[in-house]
């Protein structure tokens, strides 16, 4: 039985990638890792029910705990970053990059001054 | 067919939709009311695992605060709809990155379902109960416990300094309003 | 003697030049505007110490056969091969030393009178010393490794001094001549000591080693190995083939044509063959020595016929002189090769000397037919010169005399009578083109305005006359009584053909009636009162005039070729070569504009990257589980 716990728990850590990897606005990348994190707390406490023992709830709760405080922080980021560039899309911050390549590419599209 | 494979069947079908609205949606309002719906559900499977402190701590605190934060910055933000980023080919790229993750998926699987996992052990009544959480908590767990306290304070204390205002800024609109006032 | 001085008096003879050369390289560095005479005082004092140090050597040599050798440190070290840095006077090297190190001191000191207005004292002097130290070297090394060193250097001093006046394009074009075709010689004598140190080099690699170790070479090699020592030979020496920068060579300053190209380095020749005489007795190459000889002696001789710069009369003189120590050294002749060195040194010498005078009285003019009349202007140096052309000319009882009478007679009595006729012509056109040079330049009646010549060069003059009178006794043949003190005393591996003291005297009278034969003849042409100085026109005398176009010849056979093919080479080197390199950078630069827009700065992409590289690895890890 609890195979299956751990089947969905590494589906949803999937879906959690494929949100990070696939998507351009920032909020909906935030949500893919929190998904993430909740996937590993199922699977934390599926074995904890096999095992038998508590100490994985409280990990667990520390988990919630870290949670709440990267939402904060993270909260508080796209409020500076919406203010200072008027767009939650991520394409815009290429410093790391090379200029000429990224016009020239076509994967890219528009991107947002 | 027990009455827990079809909870679980339920509540698993629900997550697992709700997931993947959530990751596809364009708008994030849409998706943070899918991830919500996640939550709950996921709540329910930790009740059918026996964790009823962390269903009630799951609901409480992540469906009930972080996606309340999270909705409440959305809607501050109040971005227009032509405002959001433009995603082309969006469904391809969820395709194409699922195509990534499937290797990882199926091998990860793979094991599980060929691992040998024994019986399971015999849980008491009280198993994940809050008292029983709470013993394990101030006991043994004890420093993690003021260590995560101290964490908390630390991004309260980031959140406050990433998120204000610069200084001239507010005395340039202080003095703004004075003058309004003094005209 | 104090015993230090006599453990050390080689090093010392070698080394006292070098370290005056050093201080003075060093002062013209770091002080200009230095004194003169300082530079005077080191230059005279390191040549002096060893001509002073050389003359005790050879006189112990001399009178009580003392051998003399010193160790002074080893300076390579590879399992067989090993080079000491080592010295040994041996008679030979004690009879080369005596005449080297006191005329070189005696050609400084007339240098300081030739060069006292040149604003480069210094360089001089130094290049001077360091060529000193060089050819000591050469003649005090001990095994051919070290002669090769100073062989070398001689090489190099004689380039830096012939190109010494460097702001003129043509002086230094006269001293890469020397350079290249020394070079060529070089190159075979670097061989035939390669050759050696193949086959006997296990033994240990010093002279006396090697000689004794020589029956182990196949004769093959030995007639390889003398022939390629030649060559090294006729580079330094100045024959046929590679004579043809020793009269370009007069474009240096007088005492260097003294010294250099007329009392050391161009026997330095005829003193390797000596050396390796052991090698020459085994081989018939002497035979070839003996013809380069006398080809060489009589090329020169016809074209110092006719011309007109003193200092190029007497450098073809110089290798007609030589043609003759190799005639006799190639039938085994070496002492009379080596005594006609000993008294062609002081002459010689003399000679330039004296011809410098000339050229500093006339202002540093130098074509003959712009003299005249100097008899009377110039009365010592007439006489000086007069008796150095008499001793040149081979006129008893001069010292020219005993050392050209005794390679005439053992070239008669080898048998080479083609050769003996060869030498007896040359011996009668040295006499007419000297004669016809002294009659053109002091004879006449032009009354020319004269520059004062300096009494530092008028004294060593003196002191060679001296020598050239009476250098000949020190080998005295026994037709006259004497005991051939020379061949006694060098010890070299000699051929000694018996003549009988009246054919001896026969071929004696019959040098001596076509001398004055040809003297007269000069006399006739250019010593009379309206002598006029024209040459006939004839192809022959054209041809002669023009150096038989040898140098021409070289220049077209093999300099242009040359030419032409390093810039063919040079062409291809631009079209191919360099262009494939650009063309592999540019490839570089084209790859990279396409592989460079992965890097677009998103981190969004940089995860998806990570993410294909961890599936990848998924992917591996699924084929290689048995699951």
């Amino acid at each position: 039985m609890i195979e299956k716990y751990l089947i969905l728990a590494i589906l949803l850590f999937s879906i959690g990638i494929v949100g990070v990897l696939s998507r351009r606005n920032i909020i909906i990348i935030y949500m893919s890792i929190e998904l993430m994190l909740n996937a590993v707390n199922l699977a934390l406490l599926a074995v904890a029910s096999y095992v038998g023992s508590e100490d994985a709830h409280v990990i667990s709760l520390m988990i919630i705990a870290l949670a709440a405080a990267e939402a904060a922080l993270f909260m508080a980021l796209f409020v500076t970053l919406y203010r200072h560039k008027r767009s939650l899309d991520t394409s815009i911050f290429d410093l790391l990059g090379d200029k000429k390549a990224t016009q020239r590419s076509t994967v890219q599209g528009n991107t947002n001054a | 067919m027990n009455i827990e494979l079809i909870l679980f069947t339920i509540l698993a079908l629900l997550t697992l939709s709700s997931a993947i609205a959530m990751v596809s949606v364009h708008r994030p309002i849409d998706a943070a009311l899918s991830f919500i719906i996640t939550l709950i559900s996921l709540a329910g499977i930790f009740a059918l695992l026996h964790a009823s402190f962390l269903f009630v701590v799951q609901i409480i605190i992540y469906a009930g605060a972080i996606l309340t934060l999270i909705l409440f910055i959305i809607m501050f933000l109040n971005i227009k709809d032509e405002n959001l980023p433009k995603e082309p080919k969006k469904n391809l790229w969820l395709l194409g990155t699922s195509l990534l993750t499937l290797p990882f998926t199926l091998i990860m699987i793979k094991i599980i379902n060929s691992a040998n996992f024994g019986s399971c052990t015999q849980l008491d009544e009280n198993f994940g109960s809050i008292e029983a959480v709470g013993k394990v908590l101030y006991s043994s767990w004890v420093l993690p416990f003021e260590l995560i306290s101290i964490l908390l304070l630390v991004a309260l204390v980031g959140a406050i300094t990433l998120a204000k205002r610069e200084e001239s800024d507010t005395t340039k609109r202080v003095q703004e309003v004075s003058q309004k006032e003094v005209s | 003697m104090p015993n230090i001085i006599e453990m050390h008096l080689l090093s010392l003879i070698v080394l006292a030049p070098f370290f005056s050369a050093t201080l003075i390289m060093i002062l013209t560095l770091i002080a200009p505007n230095l004194s003169k005479k300082i530079y005077t005082f080191l230059a005279l004092s390191g040549a002096g110490i060893s001509a002073i140090l050389a003359l005790v050597v050879g006189y112990k040599s001399y009178v009580y056969n003392t051998m003399y050798s010193e160790f002074i440190f080893r300076w390579l070290d590879i399992e067989a091969f090993k080079i000491d840095f080592a010295l040994q006077a041996d008679p030979l090297s004690a009879m080369m030393i005596l005449f080297v190190a006191p005329v070189g001191f005696l050609i400084h000191i007339y240098a300081t009178g030739y060069m006292k207005d040149d604003l480069a004292y210094g360089r001089f002097f130094a290049l001077f010393n360091i060529f000193m130290f060089s050819m000591l070297l050469l003649v005090l090394a001990d095994n051919p490794f070290m002669m090769f060193v100073g062989w070398e250097g001689v090489g190099v001093t004689s380039y830096a001094l012939i190109a010494f006046y460097f702001n003129d394009r043509e002086n230094v074009n006269a001293g890469n001549k020397a350079f290249i075709l020394n070079r060529v010689g070089d190159f075979g004598f670097l061989s035939a000591l390669m050759l050696l140190f193949v086959f006997i080099g296990e033994y240990g690699f010093d002279f006396n080693t090697i000689m004794l170790h020589l029956n182990e070479i196949s004769p093959n090699m030995i007639h390889l190995i003398a022939g390629l020592l030649f060559v090294g030979a006729m580079g330094k020496s100045a024959q046929i083939p590679l004579y043809v920068w020793l009269p370009d060579a007069m474009a240096g300053p007088t005492p260097v044509s003294a010294l250099i190209h007329a009392a050391t380095m161009v026997t330095a020749g005829v003193y390797m063959v000596a050396r390796f005489s052991p090698i020459y007795e085994l081989s018939f190459f002497g035979e070839i020595i003996t013809y380069v000889g006398a080809f060489s002696a009589l090329l020169a001789g016809l074209i110092a016929t006719r011309q007109n710069d003193i200092k190029k009369i007497l450098a073809y003189s110089t290798m007609s002189q030589l043609g003759y120590m190799f005639m006799v050294a190639g039938i085994g002749g070496y002492s009379y090769a080596l005594f006609h060195v000993f008294t062609h040194a002081f002459f010689k010498a003399l000679l330039f000397m004296g011809a410098g005078a000339v050229i500093v009285a006339m202002h540093h003019e130098q074509d003959i037919r712009k003299m005249g009349g100097l008899k009377s202007e110039l009365p010592l140096i007439f006489i000086m010169m007069l008796i150095g052309s008499l001793s040149l000319s081979a006129i008893a009882p001069l010292s020219g005399f005993f050392s050209k009478d005794a390679i005439m007679a053992q070239l008669f009595g080898s048998g080479h009578y083609g050769v003996y006729f060869i030498a007896l012509a040359t011996s009668a056109l040295t006499a007419y083109y000297m004669f016809r040079m002294m009659f053109i330049v002091f004879f006449g009646d032009k009354k020319p305005h004269t520059h004062a010549v300096p009494k530092s060069m008028i004294f060593p003059m003196i002191i060679l006359t001296f020598f050239s009178v009476i250098a000949g006794f020190f080998n005295v043949p026994h037709i006259f009584g004497g005991h051939e003190a020379f061949s006694s005393w060098l010890q070299l591996p000699d051929r000694h053909y018996i003549v009988s003291h009246a054919v001896e005297y026969i071929l004696m009278a019959v040098n001596t009636l076509i001398i004055a034969a040809a003297i007269t003849l000069a006399y006739v042409r250019f010593g009379k009162k309206d002598a006029n100085y024209e040459e006939s026109e004839t192809t022959l005398g054209q041809a002669i005039s023009n150096k038989f176009y040898v140098d021409k010849w070289y220049h077209k056979m093999i300099v242009s070729p040359l030419y032409r093919a390093s810039r063919f080479f040079d062409k291809i080197n631009i079209h191919f070569i360099d262009h494939f390199i650009h063309t592999v950078s540019l490839l570089y630069m084209k790859v990279s504009t396409v592989v460079r827009v992965v890097q677009n700065g998103l981190v969004h992409f940089y995860l998806i990257y990570i993410g294909a590289g961890i599936s990848m690895l998924f992917i591996y890890l699924y084929l290689m589980l048995e699951l």
